[in-house]
């Protein structure tokens, strides 16, 4: 039945089938179209719960929360040494989006974030939240890159690197290179 | 209606019955529904003067009787230098009939732009120089996105365009009056608009001057009536015209003796060496040399371009999908590399030594520092390299690019069952699934793994793709979107890779006839989906596979702008499959992992054994892009590998 005004409508998808709109206007049914009406709901919900839960059991289980980001603390000193090694890491995994430079403004595959401005990072900006961004992926856009950088240590040379670009004030700390 | 009869009268008969029932219910029943309700729709088939003409006999013309028109010369010219195929639209009408005429295989086709595509594609597993055309203002400029996409591949394409007549230029005479020269400036390598009939076979020259020697691009030559109507009756008419062994040379540049000395004793004293084999070595038709270089000394091989396959991915030197070992090579040697990528763009370490060969000096030295740049041509240049390479064992580098290899693979089938579990959930099909599928089937079931050429574009899907398909022989694959990452010309290039398995030509020899497979995405095959017609009309059997999910694959970038994402979106659950019917292909809709393999055997079997193209629909979901709700998300390919997309 079309859709008109004064109707609820309301729509199901069903597997196979796409995107069904049935009437809910239930006053006037018949008591079979109640019937049908009331399968088809149970189904989509049923269907709906088990992909739910599918879809939790689907999830990658080594991603860290947020909460555990925030208590990580990093086991490589904010050195110079660090931040070049970080800065080869970058310069062969994130230049695409963000820019030789972090400013992400060459906006080809992604809107990504402007690595020089914590202010404007969507996920946290503790050093441990800079990993998780890096190795289980940010948002809808930035994939995980553990699989492609998948020396945990070299990660955390890149978080140093990424903190380099920040407004000198908002940097951590230079550290002497050991053995220099 | 009579299907056997289509004639006017067993066409109007019924429509004269429903007129007259039409009056007889005073417009109670539309006329529409009178004819839909008495008449069987017609099947879609394929016109007898398509598969008679094709096979007309041929045509060259000459200076007897009343001689040979302009267009003639350019098609003669075209002829001895062994144009490989012309794909063109209605226009140009004496330059493209007289290039047909002259036996050069045509194809005609739904959009000029989807046409010069095609070209581009017949070239890029062929290596031969191919041609396209359109008519002039608006079928020129249909064709500007797709010769930017040849131009940064470097393809070997013959542009054609009619352009009004030299009578009229600044006038705005009638219609279609353009200025092309200038609108492909940046995209091309030589263009010329012919002012002087009795030079056009002196520009023809210029062409393949152009077309055949040095690093290759786009050609665009284009033609007022004057010049292509014009008629010769002697050759005494024409400007410098002789034939090609006089107007150009197979003369090529050899590596200077001190540069080969300094090459061979840089990868002696290497001991993690890798060429990067760029499309010069295919288009040079080196693999063997390479071969034979690379086996003798144990040297890693990378192969890159717009083709893939000019070295195999199963051999034990290759390193294309090795991307972990890249960083611990001490020697790259790129040979006939084309795009030059910065050094941060592909993953070697910034200390690596570099060697760069290439057949003209003006491009060593661009992007990337070189400690040895060699002007040479490609095959000259791996031919002597193979014969003066001393034999050498590497094992520990080989062993080093196994161990790299399998853990690539390993990551691929992790990305594959994570993408299970995701389907499984959804009640669709995420990408890694379909192309877990699309590989087993090609390269691990009864069919020849080196028979099947296949093409990839997309984002989302054509990142995928790359990753998992595989080039075992020279021209094998097609990277759609090389360098330029044009959405949309894939199904396009594939009919036009497609044409030349279906002729032989070249590398495709051994495997004529044989079915093509391109992987594409929905936002790509709106831009030539309507080359299916041709693909049916030709009988060129194409295996589409279409990633629905939705949406353009940027969407993600709208998530943060509520407001914008509206612009990112397509209506859902479109039906490709029903719109591939309705050109003459087959259509499959499927959503589980078990329809899409039942589904690509069928297509398959069909596009083998009866050259009828098909378009699987694969339902995916838009959200398998993002990584926070469907891990991995879309991952983007390390370079060079097989994923290789910008360089």
């Amino acid at each position: 039945m079309p859709w008109q005004p004064g109707h609820r409508s309301l729509t199901v998808t069903a597997p196979n089938e796409g995107a069904l709109t049935y009437d809910a206007s239930f006053r006037a049914m018949p008591v079979r179209e109640w019937w049908r009406a009331a399968v088809l709901l149970a189904a989509a919900a049923i269907f709906l719960v088990t992909a739910c839960l599918v879809a939790a059991s689907a999830a990658d289980d080594t991603r860290l929360t947020a909460a555990e980001a925030r208590k990580l603390k990093s086991p490589i000193p904010y050195t110079k040494k660090s931040i070049d090694r970080g800065r080869l890491i970058y310069s062969q995994n994130c230049t695409g989006c963000h820019g030789t430079d972090g400013k992400a403004e060459v906006a080809v595959i992604a809107e990504a974030t402007d690595l020089t401005s914590p202010k404007l990072y969507k996920n946290g900006t503790t050093e441990g939240e800079i990993l998780r961004s890096i190795r289980d992926g940010a948002g809808d856009q930035m994939p995980p890159f553990k699989s492609q950088i998948d020396n945990e240590e070299d990660i955390w040379q890149l978080v140093n690197f990424v903190r380099s670009l920040w407004p000198p004030a908002m940097r951590p700390p230079l550290l002497e290179d050991k053995g220099k | 209606m009579n299907e056997k009869n289509p004639s006017r009268r067993n066409f109007m008969a019924p429509i004269a019955k429903g007129a007259a029932a039409g009056a007889a219910v005073a417009g109670a029943i539309s006329p529409g529904r009178l004819f839909a309700a008495s008449m069987p729709i017609p099947s879609i088939r394929i016109p007898k003067e398509v598969t008679e003409t094709v096979s007309e006999p041929t045509r060259l013309g000459s200076f007897e009787g009343q001689g040979m028109t302009g267009a003639e010369v350019f098609a003669r010219a075209c002829k001895d230098e062994n144009l490989a195929a012309l794909f063109c639209c209605p226009g140009n009408y004496p330059v493209i009939q007289a290039i047909s005429a002259a036996g050069i295989p045509a194809y005609g086709g739904r959009s000029e732009g989807s046409m010069t595509s095609a070209a581009d594609g017949f070239s890029r597993v062929t290596g031969e120089v191919t041609a396209c055309s359109g008519t002039e203002g608006p079928g020129f400029t249909n064709m500007i996105m797709n010769i930017a996409v040849a131009h940064r591949a470097r393809t070997p394409l013959l542009v054609l365009a009619s352009n009004v007549t030299l009578a009229t230029d600044d006038r705005e005479y009638f219609i279609q009056t353009g200025y092309q020269q200038p609108t492909t400036e940046g995209l091309k390598k030589y263009g010329k608009r012919l002012i002087d009939p009795k030079r056009v076979h002196e520009y023809a020259a210029y062409a393949f001057r152009y077309l055949k020697t040095g690093v290759p691009g786009p050609v665009h030559l284009d033609f007022p009536g004057e010049i292509v109507r014009a008629r010769f009756t002697d050759a005494s008419q024409l400007t410098d015209y002789y034939g090609k062994e006089k107007y150009r040379t197979e003369s090529r540049p050899h590596p200077a003796p001190k540069d080969m000395a300094k090459a061979l004793d840089m990868i002696g004293k290497a001991e993690r060496p890798v060429i990067v084999a760029g499309q010069g070595v295919f288009l040079r038709k080196a693999w063997d040399a390479l071969m034979t270089a690379a086996e003798k000394n144990d040297i890693a091989v990378v192969s890159s371009g717009p083709m893939r396959g000019h070295f195999p991915d199963e051999h034990r030197l290759s390193a294309s999908l090795s991307t972990d070992a890249l960083m611990s090579a001490d020697l790259v040697i790129f040979v006939g590399q084309y795009s030059m990528p910065a050094r941060n763009e592909y993953k070697f370490n910034p200390d690596v030594k570099a060697i760069r060969v290439n057949p003209t000096a003006e491009d060593l030295g661009r992007n990337w520092p070189l400690d040895l740049g060699i002007v040479a041509d490609e095959a000259a240049f791996l031919e002597l390299l193979a014969q003066d390479l001393p034999r050498k064992r590497r094992e520990s580098w080989v062993s080093e690019l196994a161990a790299a290899r399998q853990k690539y693979e390993k990551r691929l089938l992790d990305e594959y069952e994570q993408g299970v579990k995701h389907s499984q959930a959804t009640n669709t099909l995420h990408h890694a699934v379909l192309c877990k599928e699309v590989h087993d089937f090609l390269y691990k079931g009864s069919i020849d793994p080196k028979q099947t050429v296949t093409g990839w574009g997309g984002w989302t899907i054509g990142n995928c793709a790359a990753r998992w398909l595989r080039a075992y022989r020279p021209g094998q694959e097609v990277n759609c979107p090389y360098q330029f990452s044009a959405v949309g010309p894939d199904l396009a290039m594939m009919v036009g890779a497609g044409a030349a398995v279906q002729l032989g030509v070249g590398p495709q020899a051994a495997y004529k006839g044989a079915p093509v497979l391109v992987v594409t995405s929905d936002a790509g095959i709106a831009y030539s989906m309507f080359e299916l017609d041709t693909a049916a009309k030709y009988k060129i059997p194409v295996v589409c596979i279409v990633y629905n999910n939705n949406a353009w694959g940027m969407w993600p970038s709208a998530v943060g702008t509520p407001r914008a994402m509206h612009m990112y979106l397509f209506q859902e659950n479109l039906r490709y499959d029903k719109m591939a019917e309705g050109l003459g292909a087959r259509g499959e809709y499927v959503r589980t992992q078990d329809e899409f393999r039942d589904a690509l055997k069928r297509s398959y079997t069909a596009a083998a054994n009866e050259r009828v193209s098909s378009l699987i629909n694969v339902q995916a979901l838009k959200e398998f892009t993002s990584a926070r709700n469907y891990p991995p998300g879309n991952m983007i390919n390390p370079e060079p590998s097989v994923g290789a997309l910008a360089h």
